[in-house]
């Protein structure tokens, strides 16, 4: 028997490729499926809904540009869900990291009016990324040093940054005016918009740089997805990350810290989190106010397991999942189809997703249990 | 007519053939032995008979006619009943709980507890299985543990009773009870499947040897007509050394010391309740006991893993007590887990990963965090040479291995580190005959080289095979030290079990084996 | 200030505010304890009160939206049953798109069939279970307020609660089915190797699950509210999670842990007038339940041991 055992499953190069991308094309284009039968049913028009969906996220350089928007931050949440669940953690909370990033963000942008840009705005993202890893700190303990499942204690800490940001965008942050919401950052404290980067003349000329209001947080995001990339194939501390992950037994009798890996790994997860919430302030809203981005954490969740969890397969992801919202008002006012659908098709494609990993695995498992040989 | 009779059966999964064109019989009354080495088959074919696997081809017939099995439920209403190697016992509930299991006697579906106990009891006495009705499953020993599997099987009234494995944890005194029970079973009527890879158990129960080999039948025989030379070498295909070649070293400086060691278990208790001993360089220590002695503890102890309650653990004078498992690799303490898959690998990684886990902080593999893949792929590469490690590259994922390969990765990594002591859990679970003496090899090898190596095992013959000098646990306690040439497996079964047997009921329990009982 | 704090009606609304929680919590003990984990409680809560709802204000008939939600959360939950067992889908994640989906769904519909987001029409509620006379003065008469509001003031759905507990614990103790419950969270495999189907006692306890998370979604929009409103579930779901965790895995402890929460609500709603003399804003008070639960469950991990099996799917073979 010690002969045969010795062969392995094929592993040519069309397979792995296939394997890493076709399941997550499926999934979306089931979900998509779906998604029409919904329309149909509801009694829209589902070629027309997708038409206009797609004019509304490609249709114009403007359009695009709203798809890079709305990708922005997502792409930021999706590593943060990603890294975390890289580790074996579930973030769900990433939204309440999400606005403690924006607070900091607004509070910081407030506090720092008058100094030059190139000082307020580092200043904002590091000081975010730092308000989103202390909002993780206390899950991340708690799980470390107790086992509290990080699923019910991040959700809890979302509940309660929300309420903060209520309170505080009603009282003590409040700008002058009617609506709750903190004081407008100046243009020191602001990601400036791609196309007004550019001069006038070059507009005309180049009319796909105008881009709407896509702004140079696309910049920090595709940096932040590098420095993943880094991070998990690398460092140390991402190959530590990754053996929990996969193995806490076998992780912890190699004498890595398994308590201090979650912490990190969810901490880092908060700050990737902070960042998009920053991001969205400085970059879009120029201001925090209740509710301001709601949704974002849960999303990131939808982009991270499409991507399953590797860094630059996050960067399609939340395009695909930034073009759908993009294009979600232009569907509704077209054809009619409430903007709700998005959060449907969001919740088959992880769905069908999770699914699909199970298939695959359980073929993997079967040819891996031939070799070893039943027990 | 055959009680049971399987023609053809074939079992195969994506790649391999488990089970080949299988065909044997059972008689009414007969205990036949399913005899193969990890990996041969014999379980995958029993899990077919009793309905957790389903055959490509093949046919089953109970009492002349042919059935379907297609789950446990059918299996157990044709009189099929398998006492697994994994016990199927749910640890929170109660004996009669876990018995009862499936078939709760009661009306309206509440369960008649009463009548419950009372069933239990009168099978209990009936086949001379005593146990507590009420205790719970997680504060039985082992042996009581199988008691109650068995006594699940009989409560299902089965005819047909299929033991996979069952003397792996028991000690050689458990052992002859079991066959006791066996043969009692027999008397009224049962049949008996007994699977094993255990020549002398073999020899001194079974009506009749089947032995498989890669998935189909080899040979038939009964103990009167071969020996276990014969059957050692129907298993294998080959001649089989049945020993490995222990050369003479001569012992070096004191390793490893151990005074007075407490360790409690996770509930709190003493698990490990003052132990005291020394390993050299140069020499194999081995610790024997029944599982759940406090070994498992006691290496945890050493490797970092839990911390003492008290007394002394030291590394060539330098104390690491209460050191943790980082630093314990880092001065020297290489650690074989007794689980490669929960413990020893990490399944998703590739064979790099794996070779350079533990040691992925220090240079050369890493600098300043950051690590240095060339280092590690060149490592990896001159590990899977020297350990012989079948793969076409370091980059094959683990899971991808078979157990034999994948605890040559542990090895190769453990051993590769040039540890001062190696601590081996279990090193050879699992494993076939191949495997299992590339395990002895190098053990030995590093012993040769003056290393000190402490070994865990449950397997007597490889305890007596390997080790210098053997340290007897029970109950947390080193109850007997004895040398090799003092040990056989009779006495250290004796002395694993308190000296007395105070676990094992009066009338099993033998004196100290006398010269006319070895060898029984 | 104390008398106007502790009056009958703070043990009355702590019990009505810990109902939804209950049931839902119940239904996780249930599930869990078949080792399935459920995080979609939250979004099968709102699913069985938007559909509730609906039933209500196209029939008019309370009773038949309590039964429609029911319905309505066992469908949901059917989709979570597939996915873990069947599917074998890592269970949070299946849990997470069902509560997306919820949220999604009830949004959608929303739109469709009443045309603007947010909330619905008010519907009638289910009227209190007892309505006795109050007695005219004396000292008896305020004995009696106490009993009348502490236990006799409640609508049906509260006092189903308070039986489900009761039976539930009774039955995952003493009946077949319970015992088989226990095993199959515990190992799964010695229950299929005792020849009892694992996929269909797991799927029996997911469902069982989804009709009480409805039903909790009846009673929050039927008996309390008298509204839909879109996630107006809040988080109850989650919160329901850590009671049954506190309440450890037992139907009996879930209800007195939600019963916590509830109080907890209670007075933090109670306290709230008095908020300008403690000069503490209303949000902290509405932070109140989700601090006490990351607290219990800070507090109470390390000795809560669940089923051992749980979380994990069952591969037969």
């Amino acid at each position: 028997m010690t002969e045969s055992k010795e062969r392995l499953p094929a592993q040519r190069t069309w397979m792995v490729v296939l394997q890493k991308v076709g399941t997550p094309i499926a999934s979306v284009a089931l979900a998509i499926i779906v998604g029409s039968l919904i329309m149909w049913v509801s009694g829209y028009d589902p070629m027309a809904a997708y038409a206009a969906l797609f004019q509304g996220a490609f249709g114009s350089p403007k359009a695009i540009g709203e798809t890079i928007l709305r990708a922005t931050p997502l792409i930021l949440t999706g590593l943060a869900v990603g890294y975390g669940f890289r580790a074996g953690l579930f973030n769900i909370g990433a939204e309440g990291q999400l606005f403690m990033g924006g607070l900091m963000a607004a509070w910081l942008g407030v506090e720092m009016a008058g100094q030059p840009w190139g000082v307020t705005v580092p200043a904002i993202i590091v000081a975010s990324a730092l308000a989103g890893a202390a909002w993780a700190f206390i899950p991340a303990i708690l799980k470390a040093r107790v086992g509290a499942h990080e699923v019910i204690t991040t959700m809890m800490f979302s509940y309660i940054a929300r309420y903060l940001v209520s309170w505080l965008v009603a009282g003590p942050f409040k700008a002058p005016g009617p609506t709750p919401a903190s004081p407008m950052l100046g243009l020191s404290a602001q990601l400036p918009r791609i196309q007004d980067l550019f001069s006038e003349s070059t507009l005309a000329a180049l009319p796909f740089l105008g881009l709407g209001r896509a702004h140079t947080g696309i910049v920090l995001a595709l940096l932040a997805a590098v420095g993943v990339w880094f991070i998990l194939k690398y460092t140390t501390l991402g190959y530590e990350n990754r053996a929990v992950g996969f193995n806490l037994g076998a992780s912890e009798t190699a004498g890595i810290s398994v308590q201090r890996t979650i912490v990190k790994a969810l901490c880092i997860s908060g700050a990737l989190a902070g960042l998009a919430g920053a991001v969205e302030v400085v970059g879009l809203h120029h201001r925090i106010f209740d509710q301001f981005s709601a949704g974002l954490g849960f999303t990131g969740i939808a982009v991270a397991l499409l991507a399953k969890n590797n860094p630059f397969g996050i960067i399609p992801a939340a395009l695909l999942f930034g073009a759908l919202s993009a294009g979600s008002g232009t569907m509704q006012l077209v054809a009619g189809v409430p903007q709700k659908i998005i959060l449907i098709i969001q919740a088959l494609v992880i769905f069908f997703v999770g699914a699909e990993q199970i298939v695959l695995w359980f073929v993997t498992r079967r040819q891996k249990e031939a070799i070893s040989g039943a027990e | 007519m055959a009680v049971l009779e399987l023609r053809d059966v074939t079992k195969v999964f994506p790649g391999v053939v488990a089970n080949d064109k299988v065909s044997m019989t059972l008689g009414r009354g007969e205990i036949v032995a399913l005899l193969g080495e990890n990996g041969a088959g014999k379980s995958t074919l029993m899990n077919v008979v009793y309905g957790l696997l389903s055959a490509e081809r093949g046919e089953i017939l109970v009492d002349g006619e042919q059935v379907k099995i297609r789950s446990p439920r059918q299996a157990i209403d044709l009189g099929i009943g398998m006492v697994h190697q994994h016990f199927m016992l749910v640890e929170p509930l109660t004996v009669t709980e876990n018995i009862v299991l499936g078939r709760e006697p009661g009306r309206l579906g509440v369960i008649d507890m009463a009548s419950a106990r009372k069933r239990v009891a009168e099978i209990s006495e009936r086949y001379g299985l005593k146990v507590d009705p009420d205790a719970r499953i997680r504060d039985l020993e082992v042996g009581l543990q199988q008691r109650v599997e068995i006594l699940k099987a009989l409560y299902q009234g089965v005819r047909i009773l299929i033991l996979d494995e069952p003397t792996a944890v028991l000690t050689p005194q458990e052992v002859r009870e079991l066959f006791r029970v066996i043969r009692s079973l027999v008397a009224e009527g049962l049949s008996v499947v007994f699977i094993t890879h255990k020549l002398e158990e073999v020899m001194a129960v079974a009506d009749r040897i089947i032995v498989m080999r890669d998935g189909a039948v080899v040979g038939e025989t009964r103990p009167s007509e071969t020996d276990e030379v014969g059957l050692a070498r129907m298993m294998v295909g080959r001649d089989v050394v049945l020993r490995v070649e222990k050369g003479a070293v001569s012992r070096g400086q004191t390793v490893l010391q151990v005074r007075d060691l407490v360790v409690k278990d996770d509930r709190g208790l003493d698990a490990v309740a003052g132990v005291s001993f020394e390993v050299c360089g140069g020499e194999i220590v081995a610790i024997a006991g029944v599982g759940g002695n406090g070994q498992t503890e006691l290496v945890e102890a050493i490797v970092g893993l839990r911390r003492p309650a008290s007394g002394t653990i030291s590394l060539k004078g330098k104390d690491i007590t209460d050191a943790s498992a980082r630093s314990s690799i880092e001065v020297g303490v290489s650690h074989v887990p007794e689980d490669r898959h929960r413990r020893g690998l990490i399944l998703q990684f590739n064979l790099a990963e794996n070779l350079v886990l533990g040691d992925h902080r220090v240079a050369p593999y890493a600098k300043l965090g950051i690590m240095r893949l060339r280092e590690v792929t060149a490592m990896a590469r001159k590990r899977i040479e020297d350990y012989d490690i079948r793969t076409p590259s370091e980059k094959i994922v683990a899971s991808n291995l078979s157990g034999g390969n994948q605890q040559k990765v542990v090895i190769a990594r453990e051993i590769g580190r040039n540890p001062e002591l190696l601590v081996a859990a279990q090193p050879t679970r699992g494993l076939d005959i191949g495997a299992i003496e590339f395990v002895h090899r190098q053990v030995l090898a590093e012993r040769a080289a003056g290393k000190a190596v402490l070994l865990i095992s449950l397997e007597l013959e490889e305890v007596l095979s390997l080790a210098d000098r053997i340290l007897v646990i029970y109950e947390g306690r080193i109850v007997r030290e004895l040398t090799a040439g003092e040990a056989d497996a009779e006495t250290l079964g004796y002395y694993m079990t308190g000296g007395g047997g105070k676990k094992l009921d009066a009338e099993t329990v033998p004196a100290p084996p006398s010269e006319s009982e070895v060898g029984q | 200030m104390l008398s106007d704090v502790i009056t009958p009606d703070l043990f009355a609304a702590a019990v009505r505010i810990a109902t939804p929680i209950a049931l839902a919590a119940i239904g996780g003990t249930i599930c869990e304890r078949s080792g399935v984990v459920n995080i979609a409680l939250e979004g099968i809560m709102l699913t069985g009160a938007f559909f509730g709802t609906a039933v209500v204000l196209a029939t008019g008939s309370p009773w038949l939206g309590v039964l429609m939600a029911v319905v309505a959360g066992v469908v949901v939950s059917a989709i979570h049953a597939a996915g873990s067992i069947n599917l074998r889908m890592d269970q949070i994640v299946s849990g997470t798109a069902i509560n997306l989906l919820a949220l999604g769904v009830t949004g959608f519909l929303m739109e469709l069939w009443y045309g603007h987001p947010g909330t619905t029409e008010p519907i009638p509620l289910l009227p209190p279970v007892f309505n006795f006379p109050t007695p005219a003065g004396g000292a008896l008469a305020e004995v009696w307020r106490w009993v009348d509001t502490v236990f006799l003031s409640y609508t049906p759905i509260v006092y189903m609660a308070i039986i489900i507990a009761i039976v539930a614990q009774w039955a995952v103790y003493r009946t077949r089915w319970g015992l088989r419950l226990r095993a199959l969270g515990e190992h799964p495999r010695a229950v299929d190797t005792a020849g009892v189907s694992v996929y269909r006692g797991r799927w029996v306890a997911v469902l069982m699950s989804g009709a009480l998370a409805g039903l909790a979604g009846a009673n929050l929009s039927i008996e309390q509210v008298g509204v839909f409103q879109e996630n107006f579930t809040n988080g109850r779901g989650f919160i329901a999670l850590a009671a049954n965790i506190f309440g450890r895995w037992t139907p009996i402890g879930s209800y007195l842990a939600s019963l916590l929460f509830g109080f907890a609500d209670a007075l933090q709603i109670k306290l709230q007038p008095f908020r300008d003399v403690v000069n503490i804003p209303p949000q902290f008070f509405m932070m109140l339940p989700y601090v006490l639960t990351v607290i219990v469950l800070a507090g109470v991990m390390g000795r809560a041991v669940g089923p051992a099996a749980v979380g994990e799917p069952y591969e037969k073979g």
